[in-house]
């Protein structure tokens, strides 16, 4: 190893990562990467924020209202600052970036429970396709991140909306959970001096690729994955601490987890991570749906609405999309414990930011909600949207052995209206 | 779904629901056949949470989401002519997304009412109302809404006299019988208990300051507390959010130090949504998710009695079956009324009990 000393680390790691056959690490600094695909994704320098309302958020109670009809429900609509959207009363700092929202209220989908209903929202296929397809986080690592950064390239923050991995696209693709509120699990504090971390991470990699080179291999290739972000989360860890901003940010976030959830998100897609998801979890009230709503809807508001104004005041919302999701809807019509259950039949989506044309509905739900009137859209059709915008070819074709399996299904179009 | 109901004297109930009707029923006259409307108050705009009579039997008092509080003539018989059509809502619609076809709604039902409109309306509150107590002499009224805010207001002038902010959204309050202290029942409510707030808590209804605090320990979200007539005990039952289990307890407190005193068993399956003391001082009433009422015995906490109250449609069984929201007790203590989100008020009796 006297070579070493006429190689910088990262030199070394590059070196001994491309010999083991660019499986191992991707997702955490894509040192893996081909040159074209790590040009492609400087030009590109797309990034997505998810913000994913676990169990099922209401249309009627948040963009689709239904005033003056039997399935209104007790919230009130407001304006916003775009003539002809209103939204819920209980959103009044979202309804100031109307003008940057993309309201799809015509979302028909396949899948409402949770488990199919996260997988299809997360994938845009149903779980009852044998093909193992990776969610969103995942396809965006693979073609959005930055080849120099240090940082995981797919972040979940909170397991809320459940974990769908990577799939055919490889364990370098799996997502990178933190806690909740953002914050990073206390073994990612190095027990070492940074010196003495980054040269036990450099004798594990030569040990381990001798070890590969005899042994290749999807769950030896997972494994060392593993090692390899334990090694790197230590190195990037200063990314994930918003502790001393956050002291400033918390009273127009909302000093919560979720609201620090999405700072957190804002500071990480600065730092370059392409893809960030926070999960926001408890709507799926089949019960007392109205306060459950409007306390989850205090939340949501300061958090998503400073979301917003940082990424524009930062100059990063053009080019980072903003979606704001389920697994599905509410059904419009109020049940006997003042619940909304599942409904997929017509519900909605809002996009914002990476290209999208804000100030717009695309769709409509009938007079009380209970179909979609106009321009339905499936998964496939939002996924193919989604990836076009953030310049992923929405029928981009990979391989699971030698069977071909596309981004998006056959027949998803992306919604031309909505492209900037 | 009828959401909340009060006896006016022993011969009357009236009952209200979340589209903010506010029917009253006359009781004489009906034998075993359910009597038509006689009146509809006309007036709330959103849910009507809360609903009281005032000591004398003079006046109704509601409150609801659309930040009013309403004063109604409780015994005027005069009015404009009106009709009002029941079962016209959607309510079976909501649980079909896996049903091809939606069924059929029940038949409407029509009748002729006398409509009226309030005499007095507060509106001291920005923000939805769950909070509403009258003091026993029938003066104070005591407000609570989602803004953490409480109101005490002259009850018969409708003058503000104070207000102070509690630590979460208002649930439930009472004042108590000397009109001393002003208990709280309040909760941020989330469907994980690990979320959710809640706060039990007495303040001196002169100043606003906390006098004790009895949220430690609570296992959700109270929904009704009260004091008896005789300031003896102070009651509340939990069951805010549908929990699984037993999770509808209910409790007595020390009235003055908030301690707890005696919890009674066996609680309500997945949540208790009221409570009621009987006017012979002797007996709590309460109902819940379960769709159960229960009298318990105050002298040792034993439960004494049991109604259970079918449905009439049986595939609404299961975990989201229709709650008992809310029960009263006639003064004379014969009768007893259940507001039920089925979509009916159910009047028991308990002259045998």
């Amino acid at each position: 190893m006297h070579s070493t000393e006429h190689m910088s680390r990262r030199s070394l790691m590059r070196a001994l990562l491309t010999t083991a056959g660019g499986m191992a690490v991707a997702n955490w600094g894509a040192l893996t990467h081909s040159q074209t695909i790590a040009a492609e994704a400087k030009r590109s320098g797309k990034r997505c924020i998810m913000l994913y309302m676990e169990g099922g958020v209401s249309q009627i109670d948040t963009f689709d209202m239904k005033p003056g009809r039997p399935t209104a429900g007790p919230f009130l609509p407001i304006q916003t600052k775009v003539n002809g959207i209103q939204v819920c009363e209980y959103l009044p700092n979202i309804a100031k970036h109307a003008d940057k929202l993309a309201i799809i209220r015509s979302m028909k989908t396949q899948s409402v429970d949770h488990g199919i209903g996260g997988y299809h929202m997360h994938t845009c296929y149903p779980s009852s396709q044998r093909v193992p397809h990776p969610e969103i986080g995942a396809m965006v690592a693979k073609y959005c991140e930055n080849p120099d950064s240090d940082l995981p390239s797919f972040v979940k923050i909170g397991s809320g909306s459940g974990l769908y991995g990577a799939g055919y696209l490889g364990p370098q693709f799996e997502p990178f959970v933190v806690a909740d509120d953002g914050k990073l699990p206390g073994f990612a504090n190095p027990s070492v001096a940074a010196d003495v971390q980054d040269r036990r991470g450099e004798l594990l990699n030569f040990m381990e690729e001798r070890f590969a080179e005899q042994r290749p291999g999807e769950p030896f290739a997972a494994h060392r994955t593993s090692e390899l972000r334990t090694l790197r989360l230590v190195k990037a860890r200063k990314a994930f601490d918003v502790s001393a901003e956050w002291e400033r940010a918390k009273a127009r976030y909302g000093n919560g987890s979720f609201g620090r959830a999405c700072f957190t998100a804002l500071k990480l897609v600065e730092a370059g991570v392409p893809f960030v998801e926070a999960s926001h979890t408890g709507y799926d009230s089949h019960n007392d749906n109205f306060p459950v709503h409007k306390a989850n809807l205090q939340v949501l508001d300061p958090a998503w609405a400073s979301l917003l104004q940082d990424l524009q005041d930062r100059g990063l919302l053009k080019d980072t999309l903003v979606v704001w999701t389920s697994e599905f809807g509410r059904t419009p019509a109020i049940n006997f414990q003042a619940g909304r259950d599942h409904f997929g039949r017509a519900w909605t989506i809002v996009l914002a930011g990476g290209g999208i044309k804000g100030g717009q509905h695309y769709g409509a739900s009938n007079r009380d909600g209970f179909e979609v009137q106009d321009n339905p859209v499936n998964e496939g059709d939002l996924f193919a949207t989604m990836y076009k915008t953030l310049c992923i070819n929405p029928r981009a074709k990979h391989f699971l052995g030698s069977r071909p399996i596309w981004a998006t299904p056959e027949g998803a179009k992306p919604i031309e209206e909505l492209l900037g | 779904m009828v959401s909340a109901v009060a006896f006016i004297g022993s011969d009357k109930v009236a009952a209200a629901n979340r589209r903010g009707d506010l029917l009253i029923w006359n009781l004489l006259s009906t034998g075993d056949k359910s009597p038509e409307p006689a009146r509809r108050l006309v007036g709330h705009t959103g849910p009507i949470n809360r609903l009281l009579c005032s000591p004398d039997g003079k006046t109704l008092i509601s409150a609801g989401n659309d930040r009013a509080v309403r004063f109604w003539d409780a015994l005027a018989s005069d009015g404009n002519p009106g009709t009002i059509v029941m079962n016209d809502g959607y309510r079976f619609v909501g649980v079909t997304e896996k049903v091809a076809k939606l069924p059929d709604p029940p038949p409407p039902v029509t009748a002729k009412v006398v409509e009226q409109k309030p005499i007095r309306e507060f509106a001291g509150h920005k923000e939805w109302i769950w909070g509403l107590a009258l003091s026993r002499d029938g003066k104070t009224l005591v407000t609570g809404d989602d803004s953490k805010l409480v109101i005490l207001s002259d009850a018969q002038k409708g003058t503000e006299q104070r207000r102070w902010k509690v630590k979460q959204w208002v649930r439930a309050l009472d004042i108590s019988p000397d009109g001393k202290v002003v208990v709280t029942a309040e909760q941020l409510p989330h469907l994980s208990e690990k979320e959710a707030e809640n706060g039990l808590r007495g303040w001196d209804a002169q100043t606003g300051e906390m006098k004790f605090d009895a949220s430690k320990g609570l296992s959700g979200g109270v929904t009704t507390v009260r004091f008896s007539d005789d300031g003896k005990y102070l009651a509340f039952c939990v069951g805010s959010i549908d929990r699984d289990g037993p999770a509808g307890k209910v409790f007595l407190l020390n009235p003055t130090t908030g301690e707890k005193a005696r919890e009674l068993t066996p609680a309500h399956v997945r949540g208790a949504t009221d409570l009621a003391f009987h006017p012979d001082g002797k007996h709590l009433f309460t109902c819940g998710r379960d769709r159960v009422v229960k009298a318990w015995q105050l002298s040792d906490g034993a439960q004494v009695h049991e109604i259970s109250l079918s449905l009439q449609d049986k595939g609404k069984q299961g975990p989201f079956t229709p709650t008992l929201h809310a029960v009263s007790i006639a003064p004379d203590g014969k009768l007893l009324a259940v507001a039920d989100a089925e979509g009916r008020v159910v009047i028991c009796s308990l002259a045998a009990k």
